[in-house]
């Protein structure tokens, strides 16, 4: 999962959902005193373009010790993705035309739903959790993210978008689901930024 | 248009009206025809004659009172009417592609339980908050047969679930007596099915946090409230892979069985005496597991229990192409203890698995309602072909 969201933020965008479609091979390899490392073969695809896969290798490294480190990753892509230059060009300039800042809440909704005209901003918060999964992992943790639950776009003096989100992510193996705040920064050529992000404070005990 | 109702009395009157009867260019249509003067003679009358009929009748001393004094209102009305009542039935019919609240699904399981005689609804106990557990008996006939137990919503959040488990109601009761393997399976062994086990927690899903996964118990010397109900069970209790913490998502409770929702299922499971089969359904992450998850041993009937998960994930993948991975719980999933399977299974029903249904992530626990079906279908697919080698395998 931390693999994949790496790459995700590192190549996703709001035309393009990457997601695991197959693991092919993983291996670990304890480095004394470094930490455990993962050479992975996996085969990726956009969610958006189901008959096409690319194959990915990555390797993945936990330091040990460094709980409050990343893990490292590097990855290579083989095979070429769906291009999204088009539809990355015409949510840009959709979204800097709106009069109003664009905000919205809960997506998808309770039932599935995301409205035809939001899925961009929920591939975004895909790409922005990608980023968060690759900074909050360990070994025993997978997340995903579960919902948006709040977007509001701030709107700028320079040519990027901003969107702040507070997102729901769920970790797997403790079963929660975490809100995170995450501010992103993204522009058709200059792809993804996180601009600032913290786990949200206070606790809803039900 | 009118129609009249004439009261005759006497022959003079019949023969006066037989002979208006008679004249065709009136187009009078006579819905009772005069024949005797006890009887009344009713007729309808295009608007452009009302008036000289009733001039005829009238000069004749023909008493007549008006029945129907505008038809085409009446005609207007009920074409109204049945539409209105159409659509009615039309939404009546249960939405098996749609998310429901737990009263609909209630009155679903109602609704299956008066149309087809071997389903009964009984409920098997109550919730924290005091809803009822609502269990839907599959049965046709014998005393306490053999038993599957399949339930579902036991995390409130994983609403797949319970949707799933309403649609397989329904699939197994309109598919008894067509369906030559839910026959033979019908006919030889009993099914019960608990399509919401966690009906407080549903509740909260609907009301105040869709994310909600655990039951609504409060728990003593706690702000937190509810204890994961997955984790409550009597097997390696309170071991790796549950939390002590009351606020935690995986809160293992103060002791095994202390939600009554929980419980309720084993008692029920220990009176009956006869289940051979339990299988239970989550969601998200398209896995099929048999036991064990408190411990990462295999369990003795390891080679049996692992081939029959390969094949019911084979049936899944033969309808949509969704890989299930199959394996135990601790290596397929994570350590986990006090599962239900591993109770089940630890207390002699062999036949012990749970499944995680849709998806393995993109939407999680808020699958769109448009793959409910989808899901329920392939989903059926496995749930037959293991209960197919219960029916066939008696122990």
């Amino acid at each position: 999962a931390v693999a994949v969201g790496y790459v995700r933020y590192r190549r996703g965008g709001p035309g393009r959902g990457l997601e695991l479609r197959a693991l092919r091979r993983a291996r670990r390899q304890d480095i004394d005193d470094v930490g455990h490392k993962y050479y992975l073969e996996l085969e990726l695809g956009d969610v958006l373009d189901k008959d096409r896969t690319v194959n990915c290798t990555a390797e993945v490294l936990y330091h040990l010790g460094h709980k409050n480190t990343a893990p490292e990753v590097q990855f290579s892509v083989e095979g070429e993705l769906r291009s999204t230059e088009e539809a990355d060009e015409e949510f840009y300039n959709r979204i800097r035309s709106l009069e109003k800042e664009l905000v919205a809440e809960n997506i998808p909704d309770s039932h599935g739903n995301i409205p035809q005209e939001l899925e961009p901003i929920h591939l975004l918060a895909w790409v922005a959790s990608g980023y968060l999964i690759w900074q909050n992992s360990t070994e025993n943790t997978h997340f995903h993210l579960a919902q948006i639950k709040h977007v509001k776009q701030v709107k700028r003096s320079d040519e990027d978008l901003q969107f702040d989100y507070v997102v729901l992510l769920h970790e797997m193996v403790s079963q929660e689901v975490i809100p995170w705040e995450v501010a992103v920064l993204w522009h058709p050529r200059r792809g993804l930024r996180v601009s600032r992000d913290r786990r949200q404070p206070g606790h809803t005990p039900g | 248009h009118q129609v009249l109702r004439i009261k005759t009395k006497n022959e003079e009157e019949v023969k006066q009206l037989q002979l208006l009867e008679s004249l065709e260019h009136l187009e009078l249509d006579f819905w009772i025809s005069p024949s005797a003067p006890a009887l009344p003679v009713d007729v309808r009358i295009p608007a452009v004659r009302v008036q000289s009929v009733k001039a005829f009748l009238e000069s004749h001393g023909i008493e007549y009172s008006i029945l129907i004094e505008d038809l085409q209102a009446v005609l207007d009305k009920e074409k109204q009417d049945m539409a209105e009542s159409a659509q009615r039935q039309r939404s009546s019919s249960f939405d098996f592609g749609a998310y429901h609240t737990l009263d609909d699904i209630n009155n679903e399981l109602d609704h299956l339980a008066s149309e087809y005689s071997f389903v009964e609804k009984i409920q098997i106990g109550q919730s924290y908050e005091k809803r009822p557990l609502y269990v839907l008996k599959f049965s046709t006939g014998g005393t306490n047969r053999p038993g599957i137990w399949l339930d579902a919503g036991i995390h409130s959040r994983e609403w797949v679930t319970q949707a799933s488990a309403l649609w397989i109601a329904n699939k197994i009761a309109s598919d008894y007596g067509t369906d030559a393997s839910i026959t033979s399976l019908l006919d030889k062994m009993d099914l019960f099915l608990l399509p919401v086990s966690n009906p407080d927690g549903f509740v909260y899903t609907h009301t105040w946090n869709r994310m909600w996964r655990k039951t609504r118990s409060k728990i003593p010397g706690s702000v937190c409230v509810g204890v994961d109900p997955n984790r409550n069970w009597d097997a390696g209790f309170g071991g790796p892979g549950a939390s002590n913490n009351p606020c935690s998502d995986s809160y293992h409770g103060p002791s095994a069985n202390s939600e009554v929702e929980v419980k309720s299922v084993v008692d029920f499971i220990k009176n009956h005496g006869n289940i051979k089969a339990f299988l239970t359904l989550h969601s998200y992450s398209q896995l099929l597991m048999y036991p064990y998850g408190y411990k990462c041993t295999r369990p003795a009937d390891y080679a049996e229990l692992e081939s029959l998960g390969r094949a019911a994930a084979s049936a899944i993948q033969s309808l949509y192409g969704t890989t299930f991975q199959v394996g135990t719980i601790c290596n397929t999933i994570y350590q986990a203890s006090g599962g239900s399977i591993d109770w089940s299974y630890d207390n002699g029903i062999k036949y012990s698995f749970a499944f995680e249904l849709r998806d393995t992530g993109r939407y999680g626990f808020l699958l769109p309602a448009s793959q409910i079906i989808p899901a329920a279908q392939e989903t059926w697919l496995g749930l037959k072909k293991i209960m197919e080698h219960v029916r066939d395998k008696p122990y």
